[in-house]
């Protein structure tokens, strides 16, 4: 189920970031990746959350920063 | 069915729809494309699915899929932006491909007033203002104050800044303007002592929007979206979103992006013409509950108890359309001397048998009865809203109709009458009593019909009509009809030129042009207004820019004396030549050789087909002997 996850986390920042899924690792973060701006952050928050029906608060927007971050969150929700 | 296996099945189908929607695209079937995009709006509609039909088409933009481009502009307080993609996927459901000019937030004021603004530097087809009141007016908001507030005088600064940023507006653009309305505050400041309080928070956001509406319509072209009666479809708790609105300036949650872009829809359309005209109904399950042929005339749910109160209140919704205008129509399988017996005996029935202008019942296919029905009423496929409880009826509409608009009911009655209106199909900029008139209209039409059929020749077909013509230049009081005009009829319409009441109001200060509208009327009756035509003089030409007449009165030689008319305007303003241009459309087939018939000599046709008809002025077209006319 973990793995299942990460697979979807991966397939949302594919489809709003528009980079490849086999590029989204342990080093993806929003600082090095190109298209990873303000707006797709916001757009990013709005696509996990649908994705996984959970709601993040704005303290977490904000430590929504990398991949594994992201990962981490989610996992605590689901 | 356990959760998991709807869950499954709910997938499976969005990804059939997703996979049909593409390769519509893909082989540049817009029509289907456009169903499969309502499907997908439908049933899916969520964020996810705006992105994957946004980039669905910009994939393929370069095969052109057939839709029209058609320019937004968006000012706001925040970040609208968020918008885009919702609004792109609603246009593509319409037809439309929208290509957007965004304002930065919070910088609307300065785009508006500054001539040379980004916002003036193209045509726009709709600039959408997109302010929340809290932003506009704090003080009437989350300031308010019963101690520092004065009412009076926000409002006296609020219509003066309006009209000043209107002016403006209207100086350096002729696009149409949506100014979205105020929302009432979630929690009133007097709170439960509201109505007791003549300095009540909720009066005064309702003056607010009083005033806006009054400043709105001094101006040609300016709406306002009753943005509070948007919200309270959802609430405003889920209106919206205040971690976003902090975060990134967005206040609104996913479901008022949907919300407010499916409203905005509606002002495009109702722009482009595209307003459906006429709606088609099923019966059985549709409006009564059960089968006439089955259950028997006491059979059937019809009445005060449930599911009877529900198909009683749907009967009203459809009553409701009537009355302003939308033509109805029957596409059933069923006996006729059944469905006669409930409109004659059963004392629960809202609608009439007379109400409908189209009556197809028998057991041949809804294809066949939609395309009977467009033709009999000579107005086109994708002015039909066909409704019906069956899916697999109107899946047969959605494949081979695909430009009818197909409403598929839901399974339980009570929702119906939310499926019908949710989308304001038969939305229109205004109603015009004509509008009011026009069922009756279409039923004397229908008669005319009949009249023609019995009279042994034209002539005296024409000469039973008994027709009287008026021609009025065009005023303030016909030009919303005017600009109507231009912007529905497809048939008779030698141009095909969508224009707005302000692009008229422009032509009228022009001396160079002649404006005028004809009303007919008959022995069945007073169509109101039905034709328009303008032309300019330029060096001793006049050239007709339009000419258009509406199908309820094609074929009856009102061209003949519109022609006659314009003559007559030609000769009094010294023209040698009345030029006339064709440009052919997929529906103005009756137009095209309206010229060729007057005389006109052809004088140039263009790759796309656009040909340039010349009259020498001193051939009179003389006024049809049948017809009487006035001019005012």
């Amino acid at each position: 189920m973990d793995n299942n996850i990460e697979k979807r986390v991966k397939l949302v920042m594919t489809d709003i970031l528009n980079i490849p899924e086999e590029l989204i690792n342990q080093d993806t973060v929003s600082s090095n990746t190109d298209g990873w701006d303000s707006g797709n952050h916001i757009q990013l928050i709005v696509a996990l959350e649908e994705e996984f029906a959970i709601s993040f608060d704005v303290t977490e927007f904000e430590s929504m920063l990398s991949y594994v971050d992201i990962l981490k969150l989610v996992k605590a929700k689901v | 069915m356990n959760e998991a296996q709807t869950y499954q099945d709910s997938a499976k189908r969005e990804e059939q729809l997703r996979k049909e929607f593409t390769s519509h695209v893909q082989v540049g079937n817009r029509d289907h494309a456009i169903q499969m995009a309502r499907l997908l709006l439908k049933e899916y509609a969520s964020p996810k699915t705006y992105r994957f039909i946004g980039k669905a088409i910009r994939v393929d933009k370069a095969t052109g899929s057939g839709l029209r481009p058609f320019r937004m502009a968006l000012l706001s307080s925040f970040s609208i932006e968020f918008i885009h993609d919702a609004l792109f996927a609603h246009g593509v459901a319409n037809g439309l491909m929208i290509e957007f000019y965004q304002s930065a937030f919070g910088a609307f004021r300065q785009e508006i007033l500054d001539s040379s603004s980004g916002l003036y530097s193209k045509a726009v087809d709709l600039t959408v203002l997109a302010v929340e009141g809290e932003d506009w007016l704090p003080n009437a908001y989350g300031r308010y104050s019963l101690v520092n507030t004065n009412q009076a005088i926000l409002k006296d600064n609020f219509k003066r800044e309006l009209s000043a940023l209107l002016d403006k507006f209207r100086t350096n653009s002729r696009s149409p303007l949506l100014i979205h309305g105020f929302a009432q505050p979630m929690h009133s400041l007097l709170g439960i002592a509201e109505s007791f309080n003549n300095k009540g928070q909720r009066q005064f956001i309702q003056d607010l929007n009083d005033l806006l509406r009054e400043v709105c319509s001094q101006y040609t072209d300016a709406f306002v979206l009753d943005y509070q009666a948007l919200l309270s479809h959802i609430g405003g708790n889920h209106w919206y979103d205040l971690r976003m609105k902090h975060f990134a300036k967005l206040p609104l949650s996913q479901d008022a992006i949907g919300e407010l872009a499916r409203e905005t829809m509606k002002y495009s359309r109702a722009l482009l013409g595209c307003s459906k005209k006429c709606l088609v109904v099923d019966l059985d399950n549709t409006l009564w509950g059960g089968v006439i042929g089955e259950d028997g005339l006491d059979g059937i749910k019809l009445g005060s108890t449930y599911p009877g109160s529900a198909f009683i209140d749907f009967q009203h919704s459809i009553m409701g359309l009537l009355s302003r205008g939308v033509i109805l129509a029957v596409a059933s399988k069923n006996n006729l001397s059944d469905v006669e017996e409930v409109f004659a005996k059963h004392p629960s029935m809202v609608l009439q048998q007379t109400d409908f202008s189209a009556f197809e019942v028998h057991w041949n296919s809804k294809v066949e009865s939609l395309n009977r029905i467009a033709n009999q009423l000579n107005i086109g496929l994708d002015h039909l809203v066909f409704v019906d409880d069956n899916p697999a009826e109107c899946e047969q509409v959605r494949i081979h109709l695909p430009r009818v608009t197909v409403i598929q009911l839901p399974t339980q009655p009570e929702h119906y009458s939310k499926a019908l209106l949710e989308n304001g199909w038969f939305d229109t900029l205004s109603i015009s009593t004509e509008d009011i008139k026009r069922s009756v209209l279409y039923e004397q039409r229908a008669q005319a019909e009949a009249l023609r059929e019995t009279a042994t020749d034209l002539e005296g077909f024409y000469r039973d009509l008994d027709m009287t013509l008026s021609f009025s230049p065009v005023n303030g009081k016909n030009l919303p009809r005017a600009a109507q005009l231009t912007q529905k009829t497809n048939q008779f319409n030698a141009t095909t030129r969508r224009y707005s009441e302000g692009d008229i109001a422009g032509r009228m200060a022009d001396p160079a042009w002649t404006l005028a509208v004809v009303s007919v009327a008959d022995r069945f009756g007073d169509n109101g207004i039905v034709g328009f035509m303008m032309g300019y003089m330029e060096d001793k030409v006049f050239t007709i820019d339009t000419f258009l007449l509406s199908c309820r009165v094609i074929g009856r030689t009102v061209e003949t004396a519109m022609l006659a008319y314009l003559c007559e305007v030609a000769a009094s303003t010294q023209a040698a030549i009345l030029v006339g241009e064709i440009v052919p459309t997929e529906k103005n087939l009756p137009v095209r050789d309206v010229f060729e018939r007057h005389g006109f000599v052809l004088k140039e046709t263009h790759e796309s087909g656009h040909s340039i008809w010349q009259l020498n002025c001193e051939t009179k077209i003389e006024y049809p002997a049948w017809i009487q006319h006035l001019t005012s």
